[in-house]
């Protein structure tokens, strides 16, 4: 099957610019696959196209467009040098496996959830629990089988929540005020419904 | 040519759905005579290994329902990777079937391209349409997955000329010598995208008028158009507003030469419509249709064509 392998390649080459890179610097040597002499020739010879370059920009710009549609204040509180440098930590560990981006959306919330425990410096205060947050809306809003209900969602917030997400949706910097509380978030005819709990609720 | 294809409904003009489209299609019904959908943004795949697998939006497709009011809903999916190497996407064919029990579309379509490939134990999605090798052995590949599309649904299928970036060393075949093998070996019909064409013509620097009159457009049943945009000295398929002029002017080229065409389908991002405007909109559309009427569905004699 050396057309899978030319395929698979191919694919690398548009997703992973470290790949491509080395393939333009090594030559066949990176190529670590049983191909024939035209699918190597071809490999090398599109790794080195400046039309290759635009593929991975158009690859790029639909995975970002998906992810920034899906969380656009998780975006916009990381700000966008933050963001390109997550999203590329995130990509070259997460390969795109689905056409359906929802999934790929949460587990970036994840990611992020996971470098905010290592210590990764924060732009924003309030960069985790808005993540938080939306991850919950699309937890909410994950299709699912027919008569499974999505389970409630709790957000822990140390900011007022509500002028903070109104800020951010406005695009305008918000002025965070501190005030713990949760928010519960639950599906109900068709749309996803909030509400401002100051303690935690009765499980 | 595939006979199958001599029987095709003569549609008009088509428009491609997308959500933010919804208040315009409500309002201007007027506007088109069948609506063309990417299926795949109906329902989610949840993955081979789920049951169900396939999760429907309900709400979308009767919706759909609705504002066709009668009209035909023509599938053109994205999903079905018809040129993926290591396996066959039959899951998508399943879903296919699916909503031709439900809309009885008079033709569906996918595209000449792969974006699935083999990863590990997982499989990589590239998102963007890639290009295959213009060589027999392609043509060799897609033989019995055409086959299977066409066993499995009793209308004609097409497939859609792609862009691409690059071309490959070693191709054995023009594009016009390409796409009129595959049709006479596989069957299927031709879904001709003419600013594909006029995209790869730009960026290569070559002649669409050459491809277009050495294509065999007895096969051509569907035609698409769009507009797109510069970027870093390359034009690409954006599909973000009106026609531009060359395209106006394939598309009046290809209208009274293309014997067995459905219809024209206006292709725009659901992103760009706010620049668009629903104004601006409304008169494409009734352009395309002025163009068509003026054109089909009297096609002009194949022997002209042929002269």
């Amino acid at each position: 099957m050396s057309a899978a392998a030319f395929q698979a390649l191919f694919a690398r080459l548009v997703i992973d610019p470290e790949f491509r890179d080395d393939v333009r610097q090594r030559g066949a040597a990176a190529l670590d696959a049983d191909l024939t002499d035209l699918e190597s020739e071809r490999l090398l010879f599109v790794s080195g196209d400046p039309g290759m370059d635009v593929t991975r920009t158009l690859h790029k710009g639909f995975r970002l467009s998906k992810l920034m549609g899906q969380l656009p204040l998780t975006c916009a509180a990381l700000g966008k040098e933050a963001l390109a440098r997550e999203v590329a930590e995130f990509w070259r560990r997460n390969p795109p496996v689905s056409f359906y981006y929802l999934a790929e959306a949460v587990a970036f919330c994840d990611f992020l959830a996971a470098r905010l425990e290592e210590g990764m410096e924060a732009p924003t205060p309030y960069l985790g629990e808005v993540a938080a947050w939306e991850r919950a809306g699309l937890e909410l809003q994950r299709p699912r089988p027919e008569g499974e209900a999505p389970p409630l969602q709790v957000v822990e917030f140390t900011h007022d929540p509500l002028p903070l997400l109104a800020a951010l949706g406005r695009g305008e910097p918000p002025e965070p005020t501190e005030r713990p509380c949760l928010m519960i978030g639950g599906y109900d005819g068709g749309k996803v419904e909030w509400r401002l709990a100051e303690d935690a609720p009765a499980v | 040519m595939s006979e199958n294809l001599i029987a095709i409904p003569k549609l008009g003009v088509g428009l491609a759905y997308q959500p933010a489209l919804r208040p315009f299609l409500e309002t201007r019904g007027d506007t088109f005579d069948y609506l063309e959908v990417v299926p795949d943004i109906l329902w989610t795949d949840l993955g081979s290994d789920k049951t169900p697998r396939y999760i429907d939006d309900k709400d979308g497709i009767d919706f759909l329902r609705r504002v066709a009011d009668g009209r035909p809903v023509v599938p053109h999916g994205i999903g079905l990777s018809i040129g993926t190497a290591h396996r066959f996407n039959r899951g998508q064919l399943d879903q296919i079937e699916k909503w031709h029990g439900w809309f009885q579309f008079p033709w569906h379509s996918d595209h000449l391209a792969w974006n699935l490939a083999e990863h590990g134990v997982d499989e990589l999605n590239a998102g963007v349409t890639l290009p295959l090798p213009r060589d027999q052995e392609t043509l060799d590949a897609l033989a019995p997955r055409v086959a299977e599309v066409r066993r499995r649904l009793p209308v004609p299928f097409l497939l859609e000329n792609n862009v691409y970036f690059f071309s490959m060393p070693g191709e054995e075949m023009s594009d016009a010598e390409f796409l009129n093998a595959l049709c006479e070996q596989t069957g299927c019909g031709l879904l001709l995208d003419l600013h594909n064409v006029y995209c790869n013509a730009r960026n290569h620097r070559t002649d669409p008028y050459r491809l277009l009159g050495e294509l065999d457009l007895r096969n051509v049943v569907e035609i698409h158009v769009a507009g797109g945009m510069e970027h870093e000295g390359w034009y690409l398929d954006a599909h973000s507003g009106p026609l531009p002029e060359p395209v106006w002017e394939l598309l009046r080229w290809c209208l009274p030469r293309c014997p067995n065409l459905g219809g024209v389908t206006f292709e725009m991002m659901g992103s760009w419509f706010v620049d668009m405007g629903s104004d601006r909109l409304v008169q494409e559309l009734f352009a395309l249709r002025e163009a068509w009427q003026r054109w089909q569905p009297v096609p002009m004699h194949l022997a002209e064509v042929a002269a």
